[in-house]
């Protein structure tokens, strides 16, 4: 049976700050232009994760064997410049990507930079390495971040209940 | 412009972290040309494929974070890299123009005591370079490279999404274009122009992302490119450092020297290869340097 979950589709429609994503007549341009779905048509396509989205078919989406299914999106942007409707469809993934991680689904690069964030302040954090070799090409060091304040920013948003911290 | 100003740089932590010499050569540019740039403590941006992906309000309150440091200056901020610029571009857009997460996120920032006011801009790189005009930078131009056929590669987040971040043209940018002829290059035409570097992707999984990279390079290698020149630390590292892995996918190989256009630059205005780092390159120069009569 299917089932329609109200409050998913409710999340994803708020998200959308142009409350566009229902006129969405699934013209598939943006799985056309997608370069991931060019390579691997089997396992990424835009055009179906914008369907079951707006129909709050959340089970089609989350849970399956392969979670390239909303993972394989490189960012490009690409689609979000051809949709006809002006959905930005990235925006919309990027609250699916969020409830994916929160469900520990997602490919753990995202988790490791997350955690190095919220450890460092920087998604890289400064190596001695790289530190003389930044005085060997004259650059001045590079200023610390104040921790303690992304810690408290990090704590209130509750990213380290979602990695773990 | 007869104002002066002085932008509050950031270079993110890809390029002060891992490859500082593109900054090397963006502060020997900048220095050249006259224009002013201070730095700041800044956090890292946050990353807008990473970070996003995992948190969008994390993300949101540590990019307005940022912001509030050079707003604190009163100063704009010019970006190194792509997803800096997009990340603090789109946080301070959105904040902008949705009073809700604006009281949501300042609600956040009230902690550490600080208030996203929105009162500064943000530049790309490119933006800042292009308005002081390509006629005015082939002035300061000693090293000609006429003859030199170059694959210009923008990038995604530099033009994407072109309503918020009102760069250049979405799918045709041109500013890169005009800011390489500067130096007496050639950009070429290449079919997988505004294809993307794979970057994105490889972060879940390697073999799509190293054939859109294989299929990048072999459009340009076959449009006649001598190099490829990019503006962004993580198409940079992409593509210099996985060259091979992309030939190995593909039955091909792959030798082409990539070059930040701040790289570029100060070889143009005469500034010596070795000061630059090049020699921290993975993609070698040396063929390069050679035949551009610059070793």
């Amino acid at each position: 049976m299917v089932v329609i979950d109200y409050e998913f589709k409710k999340k994803v429609m708020d998200a959308h700050i142009h409350d566009a994503l229902k006129y969405c007549y699934q013209c598939n341009r943006c799985t056309d232009v997608c370069p991931v779905a060019d390579l691997a048509p089997n396992r990424y396509n835009p055009r179906n994760l914008i369907l079951n989205s707006f129909l709050g078919l959340r089970e089609n989406i989350f849970g399956g064997d392969d979670s390239f299914n909303i993972w394989g999106c490189t960012m490009c942007d690409t689609c979000d410049e051809i949709c006809p409707q002006k959905i930005e469809l990235t925006g919309v993934f990027t609250v699916l990507k969020n409830i994916s991680i929160a469900k520990g689904e997602g490919p753990e690069y995202y988790t490791i930079q997350a955690s190095a964030i919220y450890d460092s302040g920087k998604a890289i954090p400064p190596q001695p390495a790289i530190e003389r070799r930044r005085e060997q090409l004259g650059l001045p060091k590079v200023e610390a971040p104040n921790i303690e304040e992304v810690k408290t920013i990090l704590n209130e948003t509750k990213l380290n209940k979602i990695i773990n911290k | 412009m007869a104002k002066v100003e002085e932008y509050k740089l950031f270079p993110g932590c890809t390029i002060g972290n891992r490859i500082p010499f593109i900054e090397a050569s963006a502060r020997k540019v900048f220095d050249k040309l006259g224009i002013k740039t201070s730095d700041a403590a800044f956090a890292c941006c946050p990353d807008p494929v990473g970070f996003n992906s995992v948190d969008h309000t994390s993300w949101l309150a540590m990019g307005a974070h940022n912001l509030t440091l050079a707003e604190a200056e009163g100063k704009d901020i010019v970006s190194l890299c792509n997803g800096c610029f997009q990340t603090l571009k789109l946080v301070n857009v959105e904040l902008n123009n949705n009073e809700h997460e604006k009281e949501k996120i300042n609600k956040i920032l009230k902690g550490i005591g600080k208030v996203f006011k929105g009162s500064i801009n943000v530049k790309h790189f490119v933006e800042v370079l292009h308005d002081y005009g390509p006629d005015k930078i082939k002035e300061f131009v000693t090293h000609d490279f006429s003859g030199l056929k170059v694959a210009c590669h923008t990038g995604c987040h530099y033009n994407r999404p072109s309503e918020i971040v009102q760069t250049d043209d979405p799918m045709e940018p041109v500013k890169l274009r005009e800011l390489v002829a500067a130096t007496g290059a050639t950009p070429i035409d290449y079919s997988e122009e505004m294809l993307c570097c794979g970057s994105g992707v490889g972060n879940t999984e390697e073999a799509p992302s190293m054939q859109m990279l294989a299929n990048k390079f072999s459009s340009a290698v076959k449009a006649g490119a001598d190099v490829f020149v990019v503006i962004c630390p993580a198409c940079f590292q992409q593509m210099d450092t996985n060259q091979k892995k992309a030939g190995t996918q593909s039955n091909n190989e792959f030798k082409i020297p990539i070059l930040y256009l701040t790289e570029l630059f100060a070889l143009s205005f005469g500034m010596n290869p070795d000061e630059l780092g090049l020699k921290f390159h993975r993609a070698r120069l040396t063929d390069f340097l050679e035949k551009n009569g610059l070793k």
